[in-house]
This record gives structure tokens, sequence and C-alpha cells, in this order.
């Protein structure tokens, strides 16, 4: 008989908002404190001490506008943070510093999260949304050039960019975007044509969040509805739809897959976080703790692996770690 | 030269004689002979050749010191007879050299026998001959047996005998060759006598006597220390005692001996020492339990006294013995034998904390008192004695290795497991160096993570689930802080079913194991506040853990167990450096809300949540309530899922919680209150309308709640609320939508929240939650006062239901439906 589900390990409360966005840095060396940045709707993001438990630093550089995505570009003292005063923001945090070194302006009301990709030490390839329709701009860090612009083809109406991921095969040079749109299609990229290498229609509704496995070349996306769609790249660069599997509440508002490619949690309108295992897409756990939509959910980077978190955090204004599956 | 040796003979004669006067003279002109004699011809006198002629005067003068009549004559022959030996302390002789010294000592090796044997007599003799004659004996003996047996110059003896001159064959074979063997069996005889003279003079009436045994074992373990090896136990046995004489010269002496001694390092560097020293320890403990079991308590503090000596001799050697698995067995055992608390006193299961104003200093004070009772001893010396004991080991030991021993040891058998536990508090006090009476210093100080290490890993047995959630009261489970008139059915269910969940082999509980299970879980606080101590500020990451757990206790029902958490709250708001335990929780709000938030999601933890969430609301203030909120949040949901069973519990923490807002919001709101009629006045020029139409409002619900009452018909009933009603408007003024629902303050939007769960409690089954409904409804009201225009409509929605219980009721929640 199945375990009954865990309580989370501890949660995290004070951020007086909605939390909307989580990112682990743990794998720093042993002095380095374990942390956990986390944006919400007010427009600050906290910096947790995963060793206290406690809010380290607050940042406030989103003039209270909801921050929806945070990213560490390298160490947890380089932080990037995407609000919706429509500005990317790169942070220095190094000695106790909270500063914002440099900004993007993205001219884009939506809410797709950026993506980063390390190319080289100190080289950052960026994709997020632009200020046009459905338009997807690339640009490196931190110069800031531009390099390319991925427009879709004339008259094909998929709506605005909902998700992206940048990725890259080891070897290959070359670097790869996934994006997630409005009618529910996700379409692969190439960034030095600038021009679409595949596209497939995944889902009825907009394409809420996707994660894409580079080692199976396998990926999976959610949307407002009730299906999960795992979907595959073929040698020829072409999506193909692998299977989908049916949930019983509608609404992913975010999808993970763990580093290790071994399990994957989604984030679900109906309160609750799901674990799956990601080679069969087994159901292994429903993580029922949140009284509110939970809108992100992120696994840590903790070198040991019985040390690695799940974290979720919810319109509750609550963020939950838990510890799962850590020996498997 | 000649003439010295006539007189010599001449006197000896003299000695021979009969009349003690002529004695006493003659012993005197010998020493003074002596002491004139220039020092040259003295010592030509003890060449092997003038053997015979000394021996003559030592015996005699020996015989004279054995059977001589009056005191004086005994004491002036073993003066004279030191002098003779040339170790008189007077002060213008000049110390002897290196090889005169040797020499000396080869000669008097033959005497050492008679000497000894003769001394030992003297020493042990009546006690009525006077301390004088048995002090200047036990001098006489230190110092020859210091002179002969010297290691400096045993060490310089050639193992083998030289070749005698032929011509003084006869003189040679007198002399002693003080090789290897002869001081083998020589100390072996002198271990005899030493034990007998130890035995005989450290119970000597007199401090004096006393004193100087402490000086013999300082001389011997100095000069003696490879040679007498053997006699040490008893020297060590005898200074270690004489640490707690009642003289106190003897006892700063005796002190200082031994700090010297350990300063020296004898025994860290002498193994055969420390192995005699960990025989010795060994022995002891395993008389131990039977000593404290037989002994008074004078008898008790000299077996432990004696016990902390050796270890503190020991010093670093302490691993030693401790990395002997039957030395430490036999140790811990001891100590857990002699640590046995009595658990008889049915009071301390009895009493019981009374209503929830457990004041914090009251309590403190109550626990400070609180002594433990030990089946072994009552004097508190005692007691004293064993911490200290601990405290040593911790100190010098290992402490990975004691950890981990008496942890096994904790987790083994019930019976050991408060023992264990006191002796863990100890051994990490110790090893912090806190309250250590030590006699050196270690050579590595302890790194604070290796203790950070044990400490936690110490915390996480303490405050497991089964060592923590113990049966201490027949109801203790269910938590409901008040119980007042007997529910027995409900008791014994809700007890019964969390007590068999959480551990409770055996369903009979006796007041014994009660009371046992009361005193280990005080044991385990006061070791969380001994461990707070030592870590200090670092302690607070283990907060985290700990704090929790503590406050649950703080709520418990139990007196001793409140009082002591209570205490323990004290010692860690110290420890971490918060100005007061309010501070602490305040500052730690998050761990603990957190803590319950995860307990609550368990039935059988419910309880204990609401426990902590009790004490935390009673030791804490207003700027709690973002967090509490929360929290009181998840309570009511959980509440809404378990009508049934939980009602009470819960109950209870509603209960503290509007006493708390009530508290908290009282006053603020009276100032409130004040602020908005002020604002009233002033605003009234450029507002009026729209304070008119507050005051039109406010008419209008005056009004209204008029009619209602009328159509209720019971008008008295709520006179009350209406008498406190100001005539003040309540609407905020600058509210730009009065006919909207103003945006409640959270505590009065908790406070609504409540109501509305009380509704639907107010028709329970059960005539206790019905009170206590009542009881929370009251300050419910309280709380909603200012707020009118949301209290009015919940009051109707109660309406119904108490004007039900109004009508159907017990007399008793009649009457607090009155007061509601």
């Amino acid at each position: 008989m199945a375990l009954p589900p865990p309580d989370p390990q501890f949660v995290l409360r004070g951020t007086g908002a909605a939390v909307h966005t989580l990112h682990f840095s743990c794998g720093g060396k042993d002095p380095d404190v374990p942390v956990l940045f986390s944006g919400s709707e007010n427009g600050f993001i906290h910096v947790w001490n995963l060793k206290t438990h406690r809010v380290d630093a607050a940042l406030d550089g989103h003039g209270r506008r909801s921050v929806y995505c945070v990213e560490t570009m390298g160490s947890k003292d380089r932080l990037l943070s995407q609000g919706r005063d429509q500005r990317i923001c790169l942070w220095d945090l190094a000695e106790g510093r909270t500063s914002v070194m440099d900004s993007v302006f993205t001219e884009n009301v939506g809410f797709c999260r950026c993506s980063l990709l390390k190319l080289a030490h100190g080289r950052w390839l960026m994709a997020m949304a632009a200020k046009a329709l459905g338009e997807i701009q690339v640009l490196e860090l931190p110069s800031k050039t531009s390099v390319c612009t991925l427009k879709p083809e004339v008259g094909a109406k998929l709506g605005m960019p909902m998700c992206l991921k940048l990725w890259q095969l080891s070897g290959v040079s070359q670097p790869l975007l996934l994006a997630g749109y409005e009618d529910g299609s996700v379409v692969l990229w190439n960034l030095s044509m600038g021009k679409a290498l595949s596209q497939l229609v995944c889902h009825p509704e907009p394409v809420m969040s996707l994660d894409f496995d580079l080692e199976k070349a396998k990926g999976i996306s959610g949307s407002s509805e009730k299906v999960l769609s795992i979907w595959s790249l073929n040698e020829q660069q072409n999506l193909q739809v692998y299977k989908t599997h049916k949930l019983v509440n509608a609404g992913i508002s975010d999808i993970t897959i763990r580093p290790d490619k071994k399990i994957l949690a989604t984030a679900g309108w109906d309160h609750r976080v799901r674990i799956f295992g990601w080679k069969k897409m087994k159901p292994l756990a429903v993580l029922d703790f949140h009284t509110a939509t939970v809108h992100c959910v992120s696994f840590s980077d903790h070198k040991s692996p019985g040390e690695r978190l799940l974290a979720a955090g919810s319109k509750d204004h609550r963020i939950s770690v838990w510890s799962l599956y850590a020996q498997t | 030269r000649e003439l010295l040796r006539e007189l010599l003979s001449e006197l000896c004669a003299c000695l021979a004689a009969r009349s003690e006067e002529l004695q006493l003279a003659a012993t005197e002109a010998l020493g003074a002979l002596l002491h004139s004699a220039r020092r040259g011809a003295v010592l030509a006198l003890y060449r092997p050749r003038g053997l015979p002629l000394l021996g003559l005067a030592v015996s005699l003068l020996l015989g004279l010191a054995e059977r001589g009549g009056a005191r004086h004559l005994k004491v002036s022959a073993l003066r004279c007879l030191q002098a003779l030996v040339l170790q008189c302390d007077c002060p213008q002789h000049r110390p002897l050299r290196e090889d005169e010294l040797q020499q000396c000592g080869d000669l008097f090796a033959s005497f050492l026998p008679g000497i000894s044997t003769a001394l030992a007599r003297v020493i042990t003799g009546d006690i009525r001959q006077g301390h004088k004659p048995t002090v200047a004996a036990i001098r006489l003996f230190y110092l020859v047996v210091g002179l002969v047996m010297a290691d400096a110059q045993l060490a310089r003896v050639p193992p083998n005998k030289e070749k005698p001159p032929a011509e003084q064959s006869r003189i040679t074979e007198l002399t002693v060759h003080r090789g290897p063997d002869w001081s083998r069996s020589t100390a072996e005889k002198l271990s005899l006598l030493l034990r007998k003279v130890v035995e005989f003079s450290s119970v000597h009436p007199h401090w004096k006597v006393r004193l100087e045994l402490v000086e013999l074992v300082q001389h011997l373990l100095r000069s003696c220390g490879q040679s007498l090896v053997g006699s040490f136990s008893h020297l060590l046995k005898a200074l270690v005692g004489l640490v707690n004489d009642d003289n106190s010269d003897v006892q700063s002496r005796s002190n200082e001996v031994l700090r010297d001694i350990a300063e020296k390092r004898i025994v860290v560097q002498n193994r055969a020492l420390a192995d005699v020293l960990s025989e010795n320890l060994h022995a002891l403990a395993t008389a131990l339990p039977r000593l404290m079991n037989s002994q008074d308590d004078a008898g008790k503090v000299s077996t432990l006294s004696l016990l902390l000596g050796y270890l503190k001799l020991l010093g670093p050697k302490i691993n030693i013995v401790l990395n002997s698995t039957s030395h430490l067995h036999r140790l811990s055992k001891a100590l857990m034998q002699v640590l046995e608390l009595d658990v008889t006193d049915v009071k301390i299961v009895e009493e019981r904390r009374c209503g929830p104003a457990g004041s914090l200093q009251l309590g403190l004070l109550r626990s400070r008192h609180q002594r433990k009772y030990f089946r072994f001893f009552t004097e508190e010396k005692v007691f004293q004695l064993l911490q200290q004991v601990c405290r040593v080991l911790g100190y010098y030991g290992n402490l990975y290795l004691l950890v981990d021993h008496f942890l096994g040891l904790y987790g083994e058998s019930g019976l050991y497991r408060k023992q264990a536990a006191m002796v863990l508090n100890e051994l990490v006090a110790g090893a912090a160096g806190l309250g250590v009476d030590f006699l050196q210093e270690r050579e590595v100080l302890p790194n604070v993570d290796d203790l950070k290490g044990s400490i936690t890993s110490i915390l996480d047995e303490y405050t497991d689930q089964a060592n923590w959630y113990l049966t201490t009261s027949i109801d203790a489970e269910d938590a409901s802080p008040e119980r007042p008139v007997q529910g027995p059915g409900l008791a014994a269910r809700a007890g019964g079913t969390c007590g068999s969940l959480l551990l409770s082999p055996e369903p009979q509980v006796t007041t014994h194991t009660m009371n046992s299970n009361i005193w280990q879980v005080c044991i385990q606080l006061e070791g969380i506040s001994c461990f707070a101590a030592v870590l200090g500020k670092e302690f607070r990451l283990l907060l985290l853990s700990a704090l929790y757990p503590v406050l649950e206790k703080a709520g418990d029902r139990t007196l001793l167990i409140s009082d002591t958490a209570l205490g323990t709250l004290v010692d860690v708001c110290e420890a971490c450096g918060y100005e007061s335990v309010q501070r602490l929780i305040n500052d730690n709000s998050d761990y603990l809300v957190n803590g319950i938030a995860l307990s609550l999601r368990q039935l059988e933890h419910r309880a204990h949540a609401a426990q902590v969430l009790d004490t935390m609301l009673r030791h804490s203030d207003a700027s709690l309530l973002p967090l509490v909120e929360d929290v009181i949040q998840d309570v009511l949901s959980t509440l809404d899922q378990s009508y049934s069973n939980q009602a009470s519990v819960f109950l209870g923490v509603l209960h503290s919680v509007m006493t708390a807002l009530v508290q908290w919001f009282g006053s603020s709101d009276q100032e409130h209150r004040e602020g908005s009629a002020a604002e009233r006045q002033s605003g009234a020029l450029c507002q009026e309308p729209q304070v008119v139409t507050g005051q039109e409002m406010e008419r209008f619900f005056l009004d209204y709640i008029k009619q209602k009452q009328m159509a209720e018909g019971d008008l008295p009933d709520t006179g009350g609320e209406a008498d406190e009603d100001p005539p003040l408007a309540k609407l905020e003024p600058n509210s730009s939508d009065p006919e909207g629902e103003t945006p409640l303050p959270s505590h009065a939007q908790l406070a609504k929240d409540v109501m509305e769960r009380c509704v639907h409690l107010l028709s329970d089954g059960s005539l206790r939650v019905r009170l206590k409904v009542l009881d929370v409804l009251e300050l419910c009201v309280t709380v909603l006062h200012p707020h009118r225009n949301h209290l009015l409509p919940m009051a109707h929605r109660v309406w119904p239901a108490l004007v039900t219980r109004l009508i159907s009721d017990d007399p008793l929640a009649v009457l607090r439906a009155f007061k509601v």
C-alpha cells in the first residue's frame, strides 16, 4: 500500500503576498548557506536562508509590481529577476550588497518568464517575449546585444509566447529555443537562422509551462486544461506528441523536471503539487498543503542527493519545502 | 673526628641508661653535638666504617621514641634521630650535595627496615601519646623513606654490587646494595607500612597529624614516583579524601598538593601511576553502588569526593580509562544506580496548573526551588559531587565516546533513561567547561562544531516522539487547559486514543510511571536549557527544532513540567541573548507557527499544537498577529473538518486566541475610538455630510438592535451590551463608501471568523463544549465591539442559537448565556 503523502519539511511564511517564482541556490561550498529566492506579487524578492528558514534579505527592485521570474547567473551573488514593471533586473548580491547593476526594458506586458542559457563563462543568452505580439527577442548578457528576434510566420496565429526554454546540446554549439504559445502550440526555434524548425499543437488552451529533458529529447507541457502533454524531438528536429496524461483537475501553472531527470513536479490550480516519475509518467504523490493556487515549483540544486528539496510557492503567501524521493 | 666518635659512643652509653632525665639530656646533647659539628667531620662518620656505631645510636633512639615514657622525651628522640640522618630542618645547614646524599642513602638503606617499622609503630601507637610525637614520626618517616627510596638515587645505583675491598669485608656485609631487586622488595614492605600509617593517621583526630600526612604524600610522590608506585593508591586515596577534611588548613593544603601534582603532570607522564589510578577507579566504581547504599551521608560524600579526585588526577589520561569497555561500563552503571530518582512522591502528579494564569515569575521561583529526590541520598552536597564527577568526565573525556555510550544507555532501558539524561546534561556542560572545577587545563579545547554535533544528536533523541510525549497524567494527552467539571467518559476516551497512538506500551499507567515520566521530561527540559547555555548564541540555530517542544511542555498541565519548561525558556532567552521570553517567542514565531501548522495536519498531534499555540499567545503580544492569523485560519479549517471529536481542544485554543486579542487590542481600540472621535470633531466642518451619514447609520443600527431585542423579547439580556455603547460613531468617517463593508482590521476579521464557528458549536452535545463556546463568544463580542456593522449581522446569526440555549439547557449554561 502506498504511504500517505508526507508533510512539508517546513513552510516559509512572511512574503506577505502571493509567491510567483522560486529559485534555489544550494550548490555552494560548505560555508555558503543554501538559499532560496522567491519572487512575490508585492514586488519583493526574498532571499531565504535555508539553515535558519528566515529571510536574509528582501530585494525591492520592481516598483512593487509582481515579480514572476528569478534566476541566478552562476552563483547566488548574481541574480536576474523579471517583473510586471516590464523590466528585467540584474542584481549584484555579493558581500551583502543589494543593488541592481543593470536592467533590460522588455516592453512586454505579458507574463512570459524569460529563459537563461549559459554560453561560456560570464556570457549568457536570454530569451524573452518582445514588445510586438508573438515575437521573442534573444539577448546576450551582460552586454545586452540583441542576437535575434524570432517572429512567427505571417498568418500563423500563435498568439503571445507563454513560456520559453533555451537549451543547447553539449558539444553542439547551436542553441535552440522551445516556446509555448497562447494557442497551445509548442514551437522549436533555431536561433542562428531565426526560423521555426518544428511546430506542434499540444493543447487547445494556452501553454502555461513547459520543461525539456535534453538527454531523452523529451519535453512536457501543461496548460489551463486537464491534460499534460509529453512530446519528443526526433533526429530531424521534429516535435511529435509522445503521450498525454489526464489529470483530475484542470490548470497547471508550472512544470519542473528534477535535474537528475527522475521525477517531475507540477503546480496545479487545484492547490496541489503532483509528483510524477519522468520515465513513464507514473503518478507518485499528490502534495496537498496549500490553500490556494500553487504558482510555481522548483527543485534544489544540492550537490548531495540526500539533501535535495522541492519548493512550491502559492497564492496563499506560503512557500512549502518538501524532501521527496531524495534517495532514489 | 675521633673526638666526635668518642663523644657519640659515650652519649650512646648514656642513652642506654635507666633514668629518664639522663636519657633526655643525652638525646639533647647528641642533637646539639650533631648540629654543632662541622659538616665535614660528621660526614666522615657516615662511612661504612661508622656503620656499627651509627646503628647503635639509631636503635637506641628508636627504642626511646617507641618506649620512652614522657612525651617530650619521645619528641626529642625523634628530632635527634632526624638530625642523625642528616635531614633536620634547621636553617644553618647547607643542603647536602648529590654525592653526599647518595652516600647517606646507601648507608641508611641498612637501617630502613628498622627505622620504618619502629616509626610505623610510633605513628600507629596509642592516641594518648598526643599529636607531637606522631607528627614528628611521620615527618621522619617520609624523610628517611624519601631519602633512601629516591628515584634519582636508585637510578644511579649500578646494577651489580661493587667488589668490596677485602679488609672491610665484615662491615661491608652490613651495608645494603640498593639494586632493583632490593628496591622492589623494600617497596612491597614499605607499602604495607605506608598503608597502615595512612589508614591510621588519615582519621587521626588531630588536624596537624592529617596535615603532616598530606606532606608525606607530597614528599613521597615527588621523590619516589617510580619506586613506590605500589603504595600510591593508598597515598592518593588518603590525599583525595583529605580534600574534604573538616579543617580548612588541611583542606587547602591537600588541594594545593593535588593541584601541584596535576600541574607537574606526574600522572600524565607516569604511565604506571595512571594505571594505578585507573585500577582504583575501577574498584571504586564497582563498589560505589554498594557504598552508596550502605554508608551514611558523610561517608557518601567522602566516597564520591574520592571518585572525583581520581578523575581529576587522571585528567587528560581519562580517555585511557574510557576506552576500555569494562571501565566505562562499570563507571556508567555506577552512576546510573547512584543517580536513581525517588519517584514515589504522588504530589507531583497531582499538582496541576490551575487556570491559564501561569505567571512567569512565580513559575520560575517554583521551578528553581524544585528539588530532585534521589533514592540513595538526600544531601544536596552529594548531588553536587555527582554533578562535578560528570562534568569532569565531560571536560577531559572524549565527548563523542561518552555521549554515544550514555545515549546508548538512555535508549537501552527506561530504568536508566532519567539518569542517563542527567549525566548527558552534565557531560555537555562539562565539555564546554561550564562550572567545572578542574586541576589542569585541557590541551585541546573542544571544537564548537563537535559540541554542536553532540548536542544536536542528544536533542534529537530527547525530542523524539517516543521520549517526549510521555504519559504524565491520566488525561494529560488531551490538552484542553481547563477541564472543570468532570466528563470522565470523554476524558478517558481522548486520553486513551492519543496515548495508545503515541506510545504507552502498557495500558495500566501507575502513579509511579507517571511520576517518573514527569521527571524525565523535566530532566530533558533542563538539558535543553543547559545546551543553550553551552552554545550561547549558536543555539539560535537549534531553536528551529527545540523551541516548539519546550513551548509545548510549557503548556503542559502538570505543574512541575510547565514550570520547568518556563525556566528553560528563560534560560534559553538568556543564552541566546534575547531580552525577554516575549522577544524570544516573537523573534522565533515563524518556527513555532511552522511547527504548529505541521502538527495540525496530524490527528494525534493536534492537541500538542494547541498547547503550543496557547503558550505562545500567552507570552507574546500583538506583533505576532500576522503570523498567528495564518495559523489560526489553519486551526479553523481543521476545526471545520472535525467538529465532533476535537472540538473541545480547539475551543481551548480559540478561547486563548480571543483572550489574547482582547488583551492586545482592547486598549488600542479604546485609543482608536477616541482618535476617531477627535477626528470627527475636527473634521466636522469639512466633512459634515459624511459624518452625518455615519451618525445616521449609527442611529439606524441602534434602533435596529433595539428593535431586534424587542422582537426577541429579551431586552434585559442584551442590556449589558447596550450599556457599554458610548454614544459615538464607530464608523470611520473617512471611509469613502460608508454603506459598504469597511475593510476590517485583521484581528476583528479573526474574531468574526471565530464567531461564525461558534454559531455551529453552540448546539454541541456536550455541556462543557457549550459552556466553552459561550465563553469564547463573549470574548468575540468584546473584540468586535468597535466594529458594530460587522458585529450586528453576526449577532443576528448567533441569536437564534443563543435563545435556544437560554430556553432549554442546564442552569449552568443558561447562566453563562445570560452573560453573553
